[in-house]
């Protein structure tokens, strides 16, 4: 239902989306949709997001597998969650229909990456070392923090382009803890 | 549900005299607005309960926010932010040390944010009116006026580098914003000695990287 729920959203947009057209897409009845969301559509939404995130994460999380160098790993999470979120047409949507609904996810969001941080982050330690006198969980609450900052939030800077990420990487990211 | 105008093109129509209350609310007004919006937040305020805690006519009210209810919180969030942009750029230009102009900022803002009854009242009982002012792209725009302001204050301690301070700015209120709105154990931005770690932590080694580095 939650996929038949993003694919409505992805074509009418979320104003235009009822609950009829998900039940529809669905192959549900109206009743059955209700009786599982009584929240109706902000409930179904909300759900949405959540899942969609989830496969968002597993995504990046993929698509950094097997990088051991910090550094690379850091420049590939930005280049990815970037480019994902630049082409992603319902986030896109929400962000400028209803941004509200992602409120919940700045605080999901940053606790999911400080925990897909820390092992990589303890791995990546070990080839190249950060200051001692840093605790690995302070370094790894940082450094999501800092990376979930510029993708949700740019700025100036153009994700695709890999320098100015480098250059985020050494500056703000591993040169502060170097 | 609220239009979101974003907090810098709220900032940006700040009349050019400086005077942020000629044709807005006065200051009287303003704080009785934030006393309502500590008491009720804002979806339960209305023109009439300002005009009753400021006892003035709801003319006056009226008159002085000419956007209506709507634009309630998006007006006083325009002078809050002033004020605080102020209060930083007063503490920033004491400060002697690079490391004590970016706990200053940090800290004046941290403790701003935490003593806002209004501003804590809408954090815990309708975040989606304030959070989404704070990211994504409104956070985009807000990082322009971060740098504007930020740059020529902190350009003394980088060399004169603005691009640098830019960069230092703008990396400062991510910082902030990160750890105030979205709390780290043991971290509160309004607690100068947590700060300060902060800050000699990751910030000024930081710096020193920056310097180094290309910037874009």
């Amino acid at each position: 239902m939650l996929e038949a729920a993003y694919r409505t959203v992805a074509r009418y947009g979320i104003a235009k989306t009822t609950v009829d057209d998900i039940a529809r897409e669905a192959k549900l009845s109206r009743p059955t949709v209700y009786r599982q969301f009584p929240g109706g559509k902000d409930a179904i939404l909300r759900e949405v997001i959540g899942w969609e995130s989830g496969r968002f994460f597993g995504d990046i999380t993929r698509a950094v597998a097997g990088i051991t160098d910090l550094a690379d790993l850091l420049e590939e999470l930005i280049v990815v969650a970037g480019g994902e979120m630049q082409r992603h047409e319902v986030l896109q949507k929400i962000l400028q229909t209803e941004p509200e609904l992602l409120v919940p996810l700045l605080v999901t969001g940053l606790d999911r990456l400080i925990a897909l941080l820390k092992p990589l982050l303890l791995l990546g330690m070990q080839r190249s070392p950060i200051r001692g006198d840093i605790d690995p969980d302070l370094a790894s609450d940082y450094l999501a923090r800092m990376l979930l900052s510029v993708v949700a939030s740019p700025g100036t800077r153009d994700l695709s382009d890999r320098a100015a990420v480098r250059s985020y990487v050494g500056g703000e990211l591993l040169g502060a803890l170097r | 549900m609220y239009r979101l105008t974003s907090v810098t093109a709220v900032i940006s129509h700040r009349q050019p005299d400086g005077d942020d209350t000629a044709g807005g609310p006065s200051s009287h007004l303003l704080d009785a607005t934030l006393r309502c919006i500590a008491r009720w937040g804002v979806a339960k305020t209305s023109l009439d309960d300002v005009a009753r805690e400021a006892r003035v006519s709801r003319a006056t009210v009226y008159r002085s926010f000419p956007g209506g209810k709507d634009a309630l919180l998006s007006t006083v969030l325009h002078v809050e932010v002033h004020r605080l942009l102020d209060r930083i750029r007063a503490t920033v230009e004491a400060a002697d040390t690079l490391e004590d102009a970016l706990v200053a900022a940090i800290t004046e803002t941290g403790r701003t944010i935490a003593d806002h009854a209004a501003l804590q009242y809408l954090l815990a009982n309708e975040p989606e009116l304030v959070l989404p002012r704070f990211a994504f792209s409104q956070l985009d725009e807000l990082l322009v006026v971060v740098r504007a302001v930020g740059a020529p204050l902190l350009a003394r301690f980088l060399d004169s580098d603005l691009s640098a301070a830019e960069r230092v700015a703008e990396w400062v209120a991510r910082i902030t914003l990160s750890y105030t709105l979205s709390p780290a154990p043991g971290v509160s931005t309004a607690d100068e000695a947590a700060v300060r770690t902060l800050v000699k932590t990751f910030v000024l080694p930081g710096i020193a990287n920056l310097q180094g580095a290309p910037a874009k």
